[in-house]
């Protein structure tokens, strides 16, 4: 219950910055140099709201189950995306709690975003053990002991 | 009670993520609010150190139009272009931008060149080259004002310096792209941007106005 509360408070503070400045979101989209100029825009209006949702929900313990897949699957993306362009040396903002650029160099950028992915291990962590805790197996399992 | 995920909750959550945006977008004020669909043509390219002088393509139905004729000279604007200049500053039509050093980017303010600030609305409000005119490209009016600025019947061979926060900010160089893309064909990039004009202790000025 309590990891389940901390991952969903963690999406909402992530959430939050992205949708009071749309516009910076996508900045920072861009900046990862992953997606098609196309995407760029569409994505920064509607993953600040999963993100929302998702926490929210975890928060409240509603659709426990949904809610943690859906931010594992985030976390997973996310982890793709920085661990891509850490292993290409482009070193970027993570944009994951601040959607300002911290005017860093970019090896304190690089240095960051090895931090920003045990962080996201750590939290994919947590939802999986949401996932665990909702499977039916583990839930049966119990019942039996 | 553990269950089976349910496919529909999580079509649902993500149908409700993108109704809420869409409706957060429409009522977003102008600086907020952005384009569905983004207009980045460099956005899968993994930049070099110096990415000014890429050069962007400009679509053939928006080739050249026919150059309107040159407004009168005035304050930070592109009007008649003196001899000299025009010599040290050719226009380039193969490339969007070029890069400038911050002595030419003085000269060309002394010469009442045309100067736009191509970071955000808040950003520039906050300080920005004294007469230059803003236009954010991660804004969701930025094309509406490219249009109004070709409209105004420039000269579009004299030289316009596009500037953000220096570094590896690349919103002058976006902008280049846009204006590149309507024909404009003299845009030179003020890398060092505002903070290096700042640090010159030249005219800054504040607020939503040039």
């Amino acid at each position: 219950m309590r990891v389940q509360i901390a991952l969903g408070a963690v999406f909402v503070a992530s959430a939050i910055p992205k949708l009071v400045d749309p516009p910076a979101f996508a900045h920072m989209i861009y900046n990862y140099r992953l997606l098609p100029g196309t995407l760029v825009n569409a994505l920064a209006l509607v993953m600040p709201w999963i993100e929302l949702l998702v926490g929210v929900l975890l928060v409240l313990g509603a659709w426990r189950r949904e809610a943690a897949l859906v931010a594992a699957l985030l976390l997973v993306v996310f982890l793709g995306a920085i661990g891509w362009n850490l292993l290409r040396g482009h070193a970027i903002d993570c944009g994951c709690f601040d959607v300002r650029s911290a005017g860093k160099t970019p090896e304190q950028l690089l240095a960051d975003m090895k931090w920003v992915m045990l962080r996201d291990v750590g939290l994919l962590l947590l939802a999986g053990q949401v996932l665990l805790a909702t499977s039916p197996r583990f839930s049966a399992r119990r019942m039996r002991v | 009670m553990a269950r089976a995920t349910n496919a529909g909750r999580v079509a649902v959550l993500l149908l409700a993520a993108a109704a809420a945006a869409a409706v957060s977008n429409l009522a977003a004020s102008t600086s907020r609010k952005l384009a569905w669909v983004g207009n980045y043509p460099r956005a899968q390219q993994v930049e070099p150190e110096t990415p000014a002088v890429a050069a962007a393509t400009r679509p053939a139905s928006a080739a050249p139009p026919a150059a309107p004729a040159p407004a009168a000279p005035s304050a930070g604007t592109v009007g008649v272009v003196d001899p000299e200049l025009a010599q040290a500053f050719p226009p380039h039509p193969d490339k969007a931008a070029v890069e400038i050093a911050p002595a030419d980017v003085e000269r060309l303010y002394r010469k009442q060149m045309l100067f736009l600030d191509a970071r955000r609305t808040s950003v520039y409000a906050d300080g920005h080259i004294a007469g230059a005119r803003n236009f954010p490209v991660w804004e969701s009016d930025i094309d509406d004002r490219v249009k109004k600025l070709f409209e105004e019947g420039l000269d579009q061979r004299a030289p316009v310096v596009a500037y953000c926060s220096g570094g590896n900010c690349e919103d002058s160089h976006m902008l280049a792209d846009k204006l590149y893309q309507v024909g404009f064909d003299n845009v030179l990039i003020y890398k060092d941007g505002f903070p290096d004009w700042q640090k010159r202790g030249l005219p800054v000025a504040k607020g939503a106005n040039p």
